[in-house]
């Protein structure tokens, strides 16, 4: 777009009337003390503005937790699932708008996955700024700032939100309103100052230069034994993993002779995850799957599509009930420095 | 990004119907399954690649080509040890089911065209390796010296024993077939030996002028590798398959990713040299 745009925070409802004109708006919503999920809003008081992290990324929207391939009668003919809704993901955070583009490139290699696609299609998302806590590294990560992965981005610049809109459906948005401002110097000046004040409050970071040879190096580290002696193998890490996409595929069959043939969300934490014919497992303890993910998450991916799919969101830091998730703890026991406390530590503990 | 007007991307999770053609038991448990399919949905097999075989109502599993290509006939080998394959051994000639692929990368046809080539099978690992030589046979003059060697644990578990009594009759290739026990008499009687497939190794007259394609369980490989190096074959021109449970099949699922590649797209073959840098598959090959 030639022009920056502001949008007053007075005018939000107006904004939010047309996202609901092209689809279901799905915003972070306040469902517990500290929690937040994305659900369905009406209004602009139904939004948790202050929500950092949802329990789950908007790759649940992307990538349902279950899905029908295709359904079959009695007969053997093959049904196609039907074509989407049009939906709007509202309030996505750089960190969570990479994680789209990673499962963007997975399933869109060839041969493509066609009900991503056609999910994808009919998705229109609004990107959010935020400000890090102490979990946040996507800075480490370069996915602290996206140029794309969105069709319209909100930075809060104090009293108004700053828009960038980078597709033509982001724009349709906007067509024929009243409320957007073209942004004047100060404006304009606001929206660098949060971006580049943004990046002196992370807190929570490492050295990312080196990762796949040192990940290499430290094969056969003790810090893995020690982390997966405590692994519970629950496969949260995954779940609420922005990039993990790995599913498996499952028989919904009837007594009639119908069914589906389904697809549902797998974890490579559980035992059964490696397994082959004749009961043979690859990686039958948590030890290998704990170090499969952590290199999968930070090394693998780089070998197949030439980045890591780890986007520094703290999602697995947080929701670890073994606290063995502190990814960037664990990388600087790697690299042998001693110096770093534990993200998991109580800051008032003796 | 995704472009609202791309084009239309088929369902890639789609099956075709393969009817069931003969069933032909070739030893406990492990049957020979031949089918009709249409060619137009089921393209060209090459040997070491495989299939999505789907059984209505019970799921779906990948199995290894054992056939070469021929119009509209595909050929599976099959080891009853599972859900489907238990499915797959109840069902009759004239019954139908779901197939998709070829999927993945096979053995590297090309690559051996002009070469001499030792082909080497541990127990069910014939069935890709059995496509791979249909492949050869069909096109000898093409192709180098020709060496077979196959071992198993029992000689009652010997598969395409009728093929490898035809076979052992040929001039223009060396078979070798041992088993860890030997049953006598069977029929049709096989000249085979009292020993491993690595025994069958170091009978047979090979050097490094030769290309190897290795299919067998993971536990020979090292062994088999070893009796290669011996010979000075070299890495690059060891060929070896690997076995993981590709679910989608279609690079998506991550089942089979074994340090950064999809064993169902850039395998299941890989050249010894590749396998080298995959964490988990170093100590099957590493020797």
């Amino acid at each position: 777009m030639e022009k920056s745009f502001v949008l007053s925070k007075g005018d939000f409802p107006k904004f939010l009337e047309r996202l609901k004109g092209f689809g279901t708006v799905y915003a972070p919503v306040k469902v517990s003390d500290q929690s937040f999920a994305y659900k369905p809003v009406e209004y602009e008081q139904d939004i948790a503005f202050e929500s950092l992290r949802t329990i789950l990324p908007p790759k649940k929207f992307l990538y349902p937790q279950r899905e029908t391939l295709f359904s079959y009668d009695e007969a053997g003919n093959i049904t196609e699932p039907e074509t989407n809704q049009p939906l709007v993901i509202f309030g996505s955070h750089p960190c969570d708008l990479s994680g789209m583009k990673v499962l963007d490139t997975i399933f869109t290699a060839p041969p493509g996955d066609s009900l991503y696609i056609e999910r994808r299609r009919h998705i229109l998302v609004v990107g959010m700024s935020c400000l890090p806590d102490k979990y946040c590294f996507c800075e480490s990560m370069g996915t602290d700032s996206v140029q794309d992965g969105y069709d319209i981005f909100l930075t809060d610049i104090e009293d108004h939100y700053f828009v960038e809109i980078a597709t033509p459906k982001g724009a349709e948005v906007f067509r024929d309103n009243d409320f957007l401002i073209v942004a004047s110097e100060p404006y304009k000046q606001a929206f660098k100052d949060f971006w580049h004040n943004r990046k002196e409050l992370f807190s929570n970071r490492f050295e990312t230069s080196n990762l796949p040879a040192l990940l290499d190096l430290e094969q056969d580290n003790p810090v893995w034994e020690e982390l997966g002696q405590k692994c519970l193998s629950c496969g949260n890490c995954t779940f609420v993993c922005p990039t993990c996409y790995c599913f498996d595929i499952v028989e919904i069959a009837n007594f009639n002779g119908s069914g589906q043939r389904e697809r549902e969300w797998d974890s490579c934490q559980f035992h059964g995850f490696g397994k082959v014919a004749g009961n043979n497992n690859f990686r039958p303890g948590p030890i290998d799957r704990l170090k499969f993910w952590y290199r999968h998450k930070l090394h693998g991916f780089q070998d197949a599509y030439e980045f890591p799919t780890c986007v520094g969101c703290g999602r697995c830091t947080v929701s670890c009930p073994s606290e063995i998730d502190d990814i960037v703890g664990v990388v600087v026991r790697l690299e042998g420095r001693t110096d770093r406390k534990s993200i998991y530590a109580k800051e008032d503990a003796l | 990004m995704i472009s609202p007007n791309s084009t239309h991307t088929p369902n890639p999770y789609l099956p075709s119907k393969a009817v069931l053609r003969t069933i032909f038991e070739m030893a406990e448990d492990n049957y020979l399954f031949q089918f009709t399919v249409d060619p137009s949905t089921i393209g060209r097999c090459l040997p070491g690649q495989f299939l999505e075989v789907w059984i209505p109502g019970v799921g779906e599993c990948p199995i290894s080509v054992c056939s070469d290509s021929m119009d509209g006939l595909i050929e599976l080998c099959v080891h009853k040890t599972g859900r489907v394959t238990d499915a797959l051994f109840k069902m009759k000639e004239g019954d139908w089911l779901g197939l998709r692929g070829p999927y993945g990368t096979g053995y590297p046809v090309d690559k051996m065209e002009g070469r001499n080539v030792i082909l080497v099978a541990g127990g069910l690992g014939i069935a890709p390796i059995r496509a791979l030589l249909q492949f050869i046979l069909h096109r000898r003059e093409r192709f180098g010296d020709l060496i077979v060697a196959y071992g198993m644990r029992h000689s009652l578990d010997l598969l395409f024993r009728h093929e490898m009594t035809a076979l052992y009759s040929r001039t223009d290739m060396h078979l070798f077939i041992g088993a860890e026990e030997v049953n006598v008499p069977e029929i049709p009687p096989i000249h085979a030996q009292l020993g491993r497939v690595t025994d069958m190794l170091r009978m047979a007259q090979y050097d490094d002028s030769y290309i190897a394609a290795v299919c067998g369980p993971p536990v020979m490989y090292p062994f088999v590798i070893k009796e290669l190096k011996a010979r000075n074959v070299a890495e690059e021109n060891i060929f070896l398959s690997l076995e993981r449970h590709m679910k989608c099949a279609i690079g998506k699922c991550g089942h089979c990713f074994v340090g950064g590649v999809y064993t169902c797209k850039t395998g299941p073959v890989f050249p010894l040299t590749d396998l080298r840098f995959i964490p988990e598959v170093v100590e099957c090959v590493n020797c």
